[in-house]
């Protein structure tokens, strides 16, 4: 079991500017508003990862150059890790944790799950959220459109092939989920 | 509710339960003394018998290994062998892997050994609680242990299924200890019901879904954040310098930072703890650390020569026949060279731990691939006991070796042992790359021949591989080791070929590391094996055979021969005798080569692992150099296989790592002889892009024991892929990386024709270019000059007549409308740009301005009474801003724009005045310019506004229209562009005529040359110019960046008819654009069709640390503009200056949110590597433009000055 404590002595209070420079922010992580009192400048990654416990966004070079920090910000992949914190109050930020739970997976997540596209797995956070920000814009990527949307997405066990397959499962699962979705609004009940 | 399987922690707790059956061995005695092999811990007595299995009485069951999951599977792997042995449902098994509280001791988790050799223990455990469990069942039922089934933990009697008992009631209520009995009969091969089956990975779930599961993703009450500081003496670990080094640490350099704990200095120790990560983070990049000189590392660009230098022992492997002579009496004798780079783990994540250190006892939590072997480093730094520290393993990034993990761990505890609370140390990734204990480089020699009949008849080998176990680092820095270069003996990793050559000797050069360096995935193994393997190749050359056949007649192991022939069958291999060189569309060689090998673990003469053979399929471009793996054909014998789907996963990872390292990997050393790469750029890894098609065929072998599998398959693929490339080129290459240089020059290409360079460097431009120093002397002279003539008239003219301080105005007195006019106008006329300290309130004042002529800090422009303005009236004021005259009477220096500010009309001067004084009053005294003489002279300015000040409004020219002229009074008026965009003279003066808007460099950056001057290669029209200072952006010039985004975000307050009438000001100086659009194209086009021929390191820089977010639309879309590169100004200009300030600070604080940030590249690249990647760019984008001179120097100079 890996201890976690629920409320750090991070996550303080929101209160006026504090004489350190930090200054409350607040940010929409996951659909609800989070209030944090940091410096502006602090990197989202740490924010997310150390102020609101979340555990998704990975650090891999802290220069947007591996994509293991990848979140979504209105919809759209962003590196957690060159973003500070100040910069994206008032947006909506999504990490892995706002997709889905292991109970009720999203359906992205679940074609990972059901490739086995992980070895150490440090990478697959941003996989999954490169993933489905690829999806939103490109429904049916071919293998090369998915190859050049996870380029930049760094893989040192060599998972590459299995992810390229999750993510043709995920663009089936993602369908399959919009067409039930529209079954069930067009249903009567 | 939790099954009891995941409750216990400790051995202890094992013992102490009721209602389990607990299987039990003696801790294996100390290993026997190996030289120079990874360490064993032996076990400690005082910690009894050893955990290997528990059955709880609610049907759960744990079982315990010592190795830890590095991503392979073996958590899963290792449930399937117990559960199944067991007869129990697979999820009813929890694996506790490496925990030194309760897992057994079975050391480092290497030499593919968990499952053929490690889960022997775990599966004997199983099959003797099964046979309890039964025997126990048959009593309890009546019946004969014949009588009876398992299904699923549950025991019934044949023919009469109502009769049946659980093993959770034959536990319920005991306690028994089973001591392991290695005489257990398994089960045999045809009875196993999960082994063999492709069972999902139990780790994956939680991994894709943000569960609790790494060791970064501990969080402990009270926890604090570690950094590290390291030695000067990069990436090395022996000589009497480590440990020995510190001269100081100032602790007063991180006194204003906020959230610092302590500053924790142990001999070469320093670690910085602080409230928060961000906090250390700054702190360790701040804090003030004072080095003796360390020597770095020379020689190593000439690896061959290096290896064949460190003094090394000559350990004979094996020796048949009359070497020597039968070499001397070749037909065709053949002695070759192979050396194998310095490669890195390269793991994605840098490596992290928690520690918490009390006052007797220490628990960390770690990545470590050696939990046991990191405990007795732990005790051993802290001077305590084994059992006083408990060590928790939990998942990391992938290490494929020994990573930083340990290094880290050991950090951790000395910085909690300082502070008494938990702290979390987190390397960074530069410090991951460059201290990370080394694949070490290797030199292997081969000597053999053919015979007159073309039979392969000698092999004399060696092998030299400098590297170690890489001692923890620090045990080194603080000395608690001695820092001695310490001889390992691993150069024998499948050092014996595998081919019967009648004479055959091997020797390995036991030598120490030259950099810090320790095993990575294949050991010594691989390199061996591609000396091997491109040998064997080159003698079927040579012998005029198939490089198959000539092998096959060389094998005499049936299992390899029948991997051989099945791999190449399904690989459709064409037989060849010499190179084919097929060319296929355009450029592009086809080539197919061949390599096996079965690697041999451990200390010579080692295990057998997995049989592995490659055939792979490559494509060479002829001009470029590059070099694809298309298509590998990757066989694979390991025996009866746990999970095949598992394999499969496996045996994908190491064919992408190998081809990886293949083609891409070398740790390059820089000038100070250290590793050079601290980012991904200068180490790039395969990319999903250049991912081959990898087809797996897996020999069938039920009944044969299972193999260390994985690795395996990493060990021949280096070879198939040079014996590919000769195939396809007919050149040998005996050195990985085969980069597209490397491949160049290798094939004789020429350089690829660039187009001419159309930019004839004007002489204002070759005068930006010039060395920094020249102009320095320049304006020495400028200075000198300009001393004797304002030390003469200073003394002539005197101050001007002070003007009596008034009462504090009040706001109320002036009108709404006064006030957001004055706001306009403040804000068309950026005062907050510079009269703001960075991080300072706005208008404060505080900034200091480097001038020519010294520094100019700008003043408080708040209506603070005693250090701001609040006692100016308004005709001190106006006179401050028409004539450059401050209210005490002294002059202001026209770095003051008022030689601008003096076009202002009188109602626009009034609301200016009249907002600044309704703004907040800020107490903020700031240092008084003093320049030194003759400029600190301050009368001097006299003379100089009557040369060069032109006072009064500007007259509108009714020749044009009414938003021309509002236009040009704000681009001549407030928003004085030309105070930054044109030249000055020695006097500091604005040049006139041709130069104005020429552009200058303005606090260190390059304020570019507007209007018909531009260096764009598109014009500027109305409609891109007011984009530009609208938005920030456009996509035909691309973003801006420096002074100039705070003049965007001021702009961005202004109406938007006022930024179109500056446009439509500034494009009526130059000629109409022609067609834009089209400029546009044809000039991304052009840039396009050049970077498809430059191959190379600064290409890869630019590709590994740009491409994410820079690329020309084949990309991820990530967040912010991706704006044409090959369109943007900085890359078009006479100088690099913007662009090396961008890569150098980033951008932290764009003009406007949507143009996304930028990370700060200067602690990441070295000046070369910056100059590199700089005159990449400059080639691919702008190929019509001269190449940047001086770079490596311009660069230095715009790191010295700082960022901005």
């Amino acid at each position: 079991m890996i201890p976690s404590a629920q409320a750090g002595p991070e996550s303080r209070p929101a209160t006026d500017a504090e004489p350190d420079g930090s200054t409350p922010l607040r940010l929409q992580v996951n659909g609800r508003y989070r209030e944090v009192v940091v410096a502006p400048a602090t990197p989202l990654l740490t924010v997310l990862r150390n102020d609101l416990g979340l555990n998704g966004p990975k650090y891999g070079c802290g220069l947007g150059e591996c994509g293991a920090c990848t979140v979504l910000i209105d919809g759209i992949a962003a590196r957690a890790c060159v973003i500070p914190a100040g910069g994206v109050t008032g947006r909506s930020i999504t990490t892995l944790e706002g997709l889905g739970s292991s109970d009720a997976p999203h359906p992205v997540q679940q074609a990972f799950i059901d490739a086995q596209a992980a070895q150490c797995g440090y990478c697959l956070n941003g996989m999954i959220m490169a993933t489905v920000a690829l999806l939103a814009r490109c429904p049916r990527p071919t293998d090369t459109q998915a190859r050049d949307a996870l380029a930049h997405n760094l893989c040192r066990c060599g998972t590459h092939i299995e992810i390229l397959r999750a993510v043709q499962r995920a663009a089936e699962l993602t369908a399959r989920a919009t067409a039930d979705a529209g079954r069930l609004t067009e249903s009567p009940e | 509710m939790t099954p009891r399987s995941q409750s216990p922690r400790t051995r202890a707790d094992f013992h102490a339960a009721a209602g389990v059956l607990v299987v039990v061995r003696e801790p294996p005695p100390p290993p026997p003394p190996a030289r120079g092999q990874p360490p064993m811990v032996p076990g400690d007595p005082a910690e009894g018998v050893e955990i290997l299995l528990a059955v709880w009485d609610d049907g759960s069951v744990t079982a315990l290994h010592g190795h830890v999951d590095l991503g392979t599977g073996i958590r899963t792997a290792l449930a399937q062998v117990a559960a199944d042995e067991l007869n129990v449902a697979f999820d009813a098994v929890t694996m506790v892997l490496g925990d030194t509280a309760c897992a057994p001791n079975q050391g480092p988790t290497i030499a593919s050994s968990s499952i053929q050799i490690h889960a022997v223990p775990l599966r004997l455990a199983a099959a003797q609680a099964r046979a309890w469990l039964v025997e126990r069942a048959a009593e309890r039922l009546g019946v004969p242990r014949d009588d009876i089934h398992i299904d699923n933990g549950v025991v019934a009697v044949h023919g009469d299924p109502a009769r049946r008992i659980c093993y959770a009631d034959l536990v319920a209520g005991e306690h028994v200890e089973l001591r392991l009995d290695p005489d257990t009969r398994v089960k045999p091969p045809g009875r196993h019901r999960l082994v063999g089956q492709s069972i999902p990975r139990v780790d994956i779930p939680a991994k894709a879904t943000g569960g609790d599961v790494y060791v970064h993703d501990v969080r402990l009450p009270g926890m604090l954040h570690g950094r590290v500081v390291r030695p000067p003496y990069v990436g090395l670990d022996a000589g009497e310098f480590v440990g020995n080094s510190l001269l100081a640490v100032d602790e007063s350099s991180v006194a204003h930072l906020p959230g610092i704990v302590a500053v924790v200095v142990i001999r070469d120790f320093v670690g910085i703890v602080a409230e928060r990560e961000e906090q250390a983070e700054a702190a360790m990049r701040e804090l003030d650390v004072r080095w003796r000189p360390v020597p770095g590392i020379a020689g190593l660009d000439d690896l061959e020569h290096a290896l064949s230098a460190n003094p090394s022992t000559r350990r004979v492997l094996a020796e048949r026949g009359d070497v020597d002579a039968t070499i001397a009496g070749c037909a065709r004798p053949m002695s070759r060279t192979y050396v194998w780079p310095y490669q890195l783990h390269a793991s994605i994540g840098p490596s992290c731990a928690v520690a918490d250190c009390r006052a007797d006892r220490a628990t960390v939590w770690t990545g470590s691939q050696s939990p046991h072997v990191l405990r007795a480093d732990l005790a051993l730094l802290l001077g305590w006991p084994n059992t006083a520290i408990e060590v928790i393993r939990l998942e990391a990034a992938g290490c494929y070796g020994r990573n930083c993990a340990d290094d880290v761990a050991a950090d951790a505890l000395l910085m909690s042992r300082a502070v008494g609370r938990p702290v979390r140390a987190q390397l960074t990734r530069a410090q991951e790359h460059t201290w990370e204990p080394k694949g070490a480089a290797q030199l292997m020699q081969v000597s053999g021949g053919l015979d007159g009949e073309g039979r392969a008849v000698a092999y004399d080998f060696s092998s030299s591989y400098p590297s170690n176990a890489a001692p923890t680092l620090a045990l080194l820095l603080t000395r608690t080791i001695e820092p001695r270069p310490i001889a390992f003996e691993m150069g024998d990793r499948t050092a014996v070929p595998p081919y019967a050559y009648p004479a055959l000797r091997v020797a390995a050069q036991d030598m120490a590391p030259i950099l810090r360096a320790s095993w990575l995935r294949g050991v010594s193994a691989l390199p061996n094996s591609f000396a091997h393997e491109s040998y064997v190749d080159e003698l079927a050359t040579e012998a005029g055979a198939d490089p198959v056949e000539f092998r096959l007649r060389l094998l005499d192991d049936e299992r390899a021969i029948e991997l051989v022939k099945a791999t190449t069958e399904r690989a459709g291999w064409r037989r060849h005798t010499a190179p084919q060189g097929q060319q296929s569309d355009g450029d592009l060689l086809k080539g197919q080569g061949f390599a096996y090998a079965r690697y041999i673990h451990s200390r010579f003469p080692g295990f057998g692992a997995a049989w592995s053979a490659w055939v792979a399929d490559v494509e060479v471009n002829r001009l470029t150099g590059e070099v694809h793996v298309r298509r590998v054909v990757v066989g694979h014998d390991a025996g009866s296989v746990i999970n095949p789907a598992g394999l499969e996963h496996q045996v994908h990872g190491n064919v992408v790592q190998t081809t990886s390292r293949a083609l891409k990997e070398r740790v390059a050393i820089d000038a100070r002889g250290a590793p050079e790469p601290r980012e991904w750029g200068a180490y790039p890894i395969l990319s999903f892009r250049e991912v081959p098609v990898i087809e797996v065929l897996s020999m069938p072998r039920p009944n044969e024991a299972p193999l260390g599998a994985g690795e395996s398959s990493s060990v021949p693929g280096t070879a198939a892929i040079a014996n590919a490339i000769f195939d396809a080129t007919g050149v040998r290459f005996r050195q990985p990386p085969f980069t597209p240089e490397v491949v160049r020059a290798a094939l004789g290409v020429p350089p690829p024709p660039r187009p001419p360079v159309t930019d004839t460097p004007s002489r204002a431009q070759a005068r930006a270019a010039i060395a920094p120093g020249r102009r320095r002397r320049w304006w020495g002279v400028a200075g000198a000059f300009a001393a004797g003539l304002v030390g003469m008239v200073a003394a002539v003219v005197g101050q001007r007549p002070a003007l009596a301080p008034v009462g504090p105005s009040d706001p109320a007195l002036f009108t709404v409308a006064t006030l957001e006019r004055g706001r306009q106008v403040a804000a068309a006329g950026d005062c907050v740009v510079c009269h703001t300290a960075p991080g300072g309130i706005p208008n404060a004042g505080g900034r200091a301005i480097e001038t020519p002529f010294g520094t100019i800090v700008t003043t408080n422009l708040t209506p603070d009474a005693e250090t701001g303005i609040g006692r100016w009236s308004y005709a001190a004021f106006e006179r401050a801003m028409r004539h450059g005259v401050s209210r005490d009477g002294r002059h202001l220096y026209p770095a003051f724009p008022y030689t601008y500010f003096t076009k202002l009309v009188a109602d626009d001067m009034l609301a200016l005045y009249a907002y600044l004084m309704s703004q907040p009053a800020v107490s903020n005294r700031v240092v008084t310019t003093s320049l030194a003489f003759p400029f600190g002279l301050r009368a001097g300015m006299a003379l100089w506004n009557a040369l060069y000040l032109d006072p009064g409004p500007l007259a509108p020219d009714p020749a044009r229209s009414a938003e021309w002229n509002r236009g040009a009074y704000l681009v001549e008026g407030a928003g004085h562009c030309g105070a930054c965009h044109t030249p000055r003279n020695a006097m500091g003066a604005e040049r006139r005529g041709d130069a104005y808007l020429a552009g200058a460099v303005v606090d260190g950056w390059e304020a570019p040359p507007l209007a018909g001057l531009s260096h764009a290669p598109v014009p500027w029209s109305v409609d891109e110019l007011e984009r530009y200072l609208r938005d920030g952006h456009t996509l035909h010039h691309g973003s801006v960046a420096g002074p100039m985004a705070p003049v965007v975000r001021e702009l961005a307050t202004l109406s938007a008819a006022d930024v179109r009438a500056m446009a439509v000001y500034l494009a009526s100086l130059a000629a109409p654009a022609p067609d834009e659009k089209a400029a546009a194209r044809a000039t991304v086009a052009a840039s396009i069709a050049t970077a498809a021929t430059i191959r190379g390191p600064g290409q890869r820089l630019f590709e590994g640390a740009c491409g994410a977010c820079h690329h020309d639309g084949a990309g991820p879309v990530l967040l912010g503009r991706n704006l044409p590169l090959a369109l943007h100004s900085s890359l078009h200009g006479a100088r690099p200056d913007n662009l090396i300030r961008v890569i150098l600070d980033g951008l932290g604080e764009p003009a406007t949110r949507e143009l996304g940030f930028m990370p700060a590249f200067r602690d990441a690249m070295n000046d070369r590597q910056i100059a590199e990647l700089a005159a990449y760019m400059r080639e691919r984008y702008a190929p019509a433009k001269a190449a940047w001179a001086g770079l490596d120097a311009e660069i230095a100079r715009l790191r010295a000055s700082g960022s901005h």
